[in-house]
């Protein structure tokens, strides 16, 4: 179910975010922006299904540019995926270790990625056919900067380096997946065109098989990383900014797993264009950007 | 790159093909088994049933959830019975439920497997209650259910064996979920373009984005688990592209998705779903059988093709 967002009392909602703030030890720099930088929630009246896509595309890049690192050591481009405009525009930079390629122990883990990285260069290279001339290029990545605000906003420590090993690189994987899932979710909503709808509920579908694969795996880690994706999805739900918590971290709860992210209902979650960026931006203002976008998205929507 | 393309080329191979099916047999065992020699056409990737085409020109929304609302009793009974004993209670099963044959409490040694299990039974009482709630007065009674002679006719045509019991231990009941998974997430697929009130669509992209987490889960579990699992869950895939139609992705390590070369998951049409879950592969009119042995209730009953 998606949640009303215009509904809550402004006064109430403040007094919950405070709330939450003050239990999630908070970062200083990316995340200055957090108490003031929330964007505004009205979603914007007209966005056409172009803007959507491309808002997508952003986040694809982001995810593709993270597993195809993470798998090869190569970035997108080096792997042989363009990540300029449909009009010829140059990508932005990644800002990344060096040699970020993760030192895998388990061919099960090993191989999953690799299909991950297959997948999300697909949807890459599938938005970017569908938008032609329209598609957006790469905007400015950022894969190190980005993890240790996060971390220090979740309470996990100063840095967090997702490359380093495989619990890392699964905790890694986690704050993207469930994000690409409520991003579609709500975007399916907004697109007019049905067969634009078929493709992006086909895309929505393979992130929260993605998803489930990722938490079925922190499951398997163990508390530590149970714990460490619970102090995530905290911090993913105060970022957004939605009325209620939005985000189900792994673990057991009444002698259930949680290995899907989802409500009482049985629904996953749905966000807001503004609710995502608030979280990919780490805070940051809507316009400028932040966190794993250290130049805001390109598009129309950022 | 050379890993991803394997990956690709894999997925690729296995894809299935949609089958024309004909003759006539006199069950659904022996049509399926006929069926292996029948010519088909490849399924292009770029080319799937068209699931925005309504296989009547007039279904309402309501007729889209009350037939999501049969799926969902069918996984509802499945896996409150593995984790329970005992199904819906009469308030979920509506005033004049069918009967449900079957189903009892699998013994789980792995405590993971029975906390899985646990989740993903609550999540399914969660969307019978919501579809019901959603539907109010039009809300259709649970159909009668059968879930022993409807995993047995399925071993046998998928060539498991003659019998197949998904609640005997943990390891079964992974392959007695897969059985149902990813059938949910392609249904929801191909309904998600056929609701017209956008409320209902963003209740069906969440109980359909909460089907695939389930779905991979359990494709996870059964890489995981390997053989004779896997070879199992892809039997039961084949036979469902065979009883159905609509691709699939063989399930092995490299290929946990269920995706087509786009990375898009696949989506059914009512029509391929309902001859999956009758377990019938005769084309055209098919009312009832396997897993629904009188058929669902509600306006989405019969195929057309």
């Amino acid at each position: 179910m998606s949640h009303e967002e215009n509904t809550e009392n402004l006064a109430l909602l403040e007094e919950k975010r405070s709330s939450r703030r003050s239990a999630i030890l908070m970062g200083s720099a990316a995340l200055a922006g957090l108490a003031l930088g929330r964007t505004a929630f009205a979603q914007s009246a007209t966005v056409s299904d172009t803007d959507i896509f491309n808002f997508a595309l952003n986040l694809e890049y982001l995810e593709a540019q993270f597993y195809t690192i993470a798998t090869t050591g190569k970035t997108l481009d080096q792997a042989g995926v363009s990540i300029k405009g449909g009009d010829g525009s140059a990508g932005g930079t990644v800002t990344v270790k060096a040699n970020a390629a993760v030192p895998f122990t388990t061919p099960l883990l090993q191989k999953f990625a690799a299909e991950i990285a297959m997948d999300e260069q697909n949807h890459v290279k599938f938005l970017q056919s569908q938008l032609g001339g329209s598609a957006v290029a790469q905007p400015p990545i950022d894969l190190m900067n980005s993890f240790n605000a996060l971390a220090q906003a979740a309470g996990l420590g100063p840095a967090f380096d997702p490359f380093a090993n495989e619990t890392n690189f699964l905790l890694g994987a986690f704050i993207f997946e469930d994000v690409g899932v409520t991003a579609y979710q709500g975007a399916a909503g907004l697109l007019t065109d049905k067969t634009h709808l078929d493709k992006a509920v086909g895309i929505h579908n393979v992130e929260a098989y993605h998803a489930a694969s990722i938490r079925t795996r922190i499951f398997q880690a163990g508390s530590d990383a149970q714990a460490a994706s619970q102090a995530i999805a905290a911090a993913r739900a105060q970022l957004s900014g939605a009325a209620t918590p939005d985000d189900v971290g792994v673990g057991v709860k009444e002698g259930a797993a949680t290995i899907v992210d989802n409500d009482d209902n049985g629904m996953t979650f749905a966000r807001s264009t503004s609710q995502v960026l608030n979280i990919v931006y780490g805070g940051g203002p809507a316009g400028s950007g932040g966190a794993f976008f250290p130049k805001a998205m390109n598009g129309t929507i950022k | 790159m050379s890993n991803l393309e394997e990956i690709l080329e894999k997925r690729r191979v296995s894809r299935r093909r949609f089958l024309n099916v004909a003759g006539t047999g006199a069950g659904a065992v022996a049509v399926m088994t006929l069926a292996e020699g029948c010519s088909g056409h490849d399924s292009s990737p770029t080319t799937p049933t068209n699931p925005t085409t309504p296989p009547t020109p007039a279904l309402t929304d309501a007729d889209i959830l009350n037939f999501a609302l049969n799926l969902e009793y069918l996984e509802a009974e499945f896996y409150l019975r593995a984790v329970s004993g005992s199904g819906l209670s009469t308030d979920d099963a509506g005033s004049s439920a069918g009967a449900v044959t079957g189903g009892t409490q699998v013994t789980f040694k792995t405590p993971a497997i029975k906390q899985y299990a646990m989740e993903i039974a609550n999540d399914e009482l969660a969307h019978v209650r919501f579809l019901r709630k959603a539907l109010g007065s039009t809300a259709v009674s649970r159909p009668a259910i059968d879930l022993t002679n409807s995993f047995n006719a399925a071993a046998a045509a998928a060539g498991i064996g003659p019998t197949f019991n998904p609640f005997a231990d943990e390891n079964s009941f992974i392959v007695g979920a897969f059985v149902f998974e990813d059938v949910g997430v392609t249904a929801y697929h191909g309904a998600a373009g056929l609701l017209t009130d956008k409320k209902n669509l963003a209740a069906a992209a969440g109980i359909l984005a909460t089907e695939a987490y389930h779905a991979g889960e359990i494709r996870t579990l059964l890489t995981q688990l390997d053989v004779p699992y896997i070879t199992y869950a892809n039997q039961i895939s084949a036979l469902r592209a065979k009883a159905g139609g609509g691709a699939e992705t063989t399930l092995t390590a490299s290929a946990v998705v269920a995706a087509d070369s786009n990375s898009i998951s696949y989506s059914r049409t009512t029509d391929q779903v309902l001859h999956i879950v009758y377990l019938n592969a005769t084309a055209g009119v098919v009312k009832s059988g396997g897993f629904f042995p009188n058929g669902l209730n509600g306006t989405i009953t019969a195929s057309a093709t």
